[in-house]
């Protein structure tokens, strides 16, 4: 049973994907510490900038690394996703300065905006990192510690650019632009 | 190599040890009782839990004794009200963190979480309860693992690595949201690495990991023979790379 389930996995990937991971692992060799590098090189192959498990086993699989010390690899740190990632990612800062500054209405706003829910599931705590993803897979919403650039508080990072100072207007302008811009 | 023999000081009283050896081997073998709970003779130590902590002269800072190593001139001491005080604390800060029941559970009268809290005079906690909702993993035709009772001492991830090399458990997550995973985070009966040896189950201080079939007290854990395994299996390693 659990090796039907196990082969069915393996094959699920495509060829070219093995063929990718297969380049990754073969990059980075077998130092010690190789597999943040693999873990890496797949995720920003990946379309949707994400690990699937099926590539995760697969990644374990090729190098030898247990399947248990990936997946905690993997859930450590917050710069693997485990899910399919929206087209544009906009990053709420969530530090101390940001939230002095209205980083929190700005979060609800954006929430409301885009249509996610992260109160009413009631799993999701206000501490909680947040990592919502819009059903058409356009927007993912994502919280973070700090920017450390308190200065410009409050900060939001849409695509890999920080804009400062962020009010709810400026941040609907962006949202729309992003929106029309891909219509 | 010979290691070379240090003088140290334990309680105020004046020992020998042998360079390399951690605070905690030193005491014990000089009859000193350090209460530990993540720690298990002949797994490495990995200082999780902060229950070994002790008190170093020359520094306000406590020091964990299951991963410190004993150097030349060390004035250690062992017990103190100080310590007293830190080893409640990190008692109390793991029976909040998830629902340790004692009355329903299968480690009760057996559990190390427990005996240690008794010993400490834990009898009350001054924080207020996590009660966080946590699942069961009754998938594995044998054992149990109940999340709601695990320490996270990773006792179970280094046996499993070290003893029986199959590597099947691991932390996964991290802070609050830190779990024990099997495999890629699969159901314990499904995990593919799993060789059900039960040496997890044994080396689990509380209820967490159980075999089935055992109900309320009636769970006892072989953890001195898993430590005496695992100490013979150190030995091993360490005489194949001298």
């Amino acid at each position: 049973m659990a090796t039907a389930a196990h082969d069915l996995t393996s094959e699920s990937l495509e060829a070219h994907e093995r063929l990718l991971i297969d380049q990754a692992i073969a990059k980075h060799g077998n130092r010690p510490g190789a597999l943040l590098g693999v873990l890496e090189d797949v995720q920003a192959a990946n379309a949707h900038k994400y690990l699937s498990m099926a590539v995760l086993r697969y990644i374990s699989e090729r190098t030898g690394v247990p399947p248990s010390t990936v997946y905690s690899a993997t859930t450590f740190y917050s710069l693997f996703n485990l899910d399919p990632q929206g087209d544009n990612v906009i990053c709420v800062c969530r530090g101390t300065a940001c939230h002095t500054r209205g980083s929190r209405i700005l979060l609800e706003k954006l929430c409301l905006d885009l249509g996610l829910s992260e109160h009413e599931s009631g799993e999701t705590k206000e501490t909680e990192k947040l990592a919502l993803t819009t059903a058409d897979n356009r927007f993912t919403l994502r919280t973070v510690a700090c920017f450390g650039q308190c200065a410009l508080a409050p900060v939001v990072e849409v695509n890999h650019h920080i804009l400062s100072h962020v009010n709810e207007r400026t941040l609907q302008r962006e949202v729309k632009a992003l929106t029309q811009g891909r219509k | 190599m010979p290691n070379k023999t240090i003088s140290v000081r334990i309680d105020g009283e004046l020992i020998a040890a042998q360079e390399g050896q951690t605070i905690l081997e030193v005491a014990r073998a000089n009859g000193r009782e350090i209460p530990t709970l993540c720690y298990l003779k002949g797994l490495s130590a990995v200082g999780a839990c902060r229950v070994c902590v002790v008190e170093l002269a020359g520094t306000d800072r406590l020091l964990p004794a299951c991963t410190t190593p004993m150097q030349e001139g060390m004035s250690i001491v062992t017990g103190s009200a100080k310590l007293e005080l830190y080893r409640r604390l990190a008692v109390e800060l793991l029976l909040v963190e998830r629902n340790h029941i004692c009355s329903s559970c299968v480690s009760n009268g057996h559990c190390e979480l427990q005996s240690l809290a008794q010993s400490l005079g834990v009898t009350h906690v001054r924080y207020a309860y996590n009660n966080p909702r946590l699942p069961v993993d009754m998938s594995h035709p044998r054992f149990v693992l109940d999340h709601n009772r695990c320490i996270l001492c990773t006792r179970c991830v280094r046996v499993c690595a070290e003893v029986e090399g199959a590597h099947v458990w691991e932390i996964g997550g991290r802070g609050i949201y830190s779990r024990i995973v099997s495999d890629l985070k699969d159901d314990w009966g499904n995990a593919h690495n799993c060789t059900a040896c039960g040496k997890c189950v044994q080396a689990c201080p509380t209820g967490a990991l159980a075999e089935k079939g055992f109900a309320v007290h009636e769970m006892v854990k072989q953890s001195d023979q898993i430590s005496r395994l695992a100490t013979q299996r150190a030995s091993h390693a360490n005489g194949a790379n001298s």
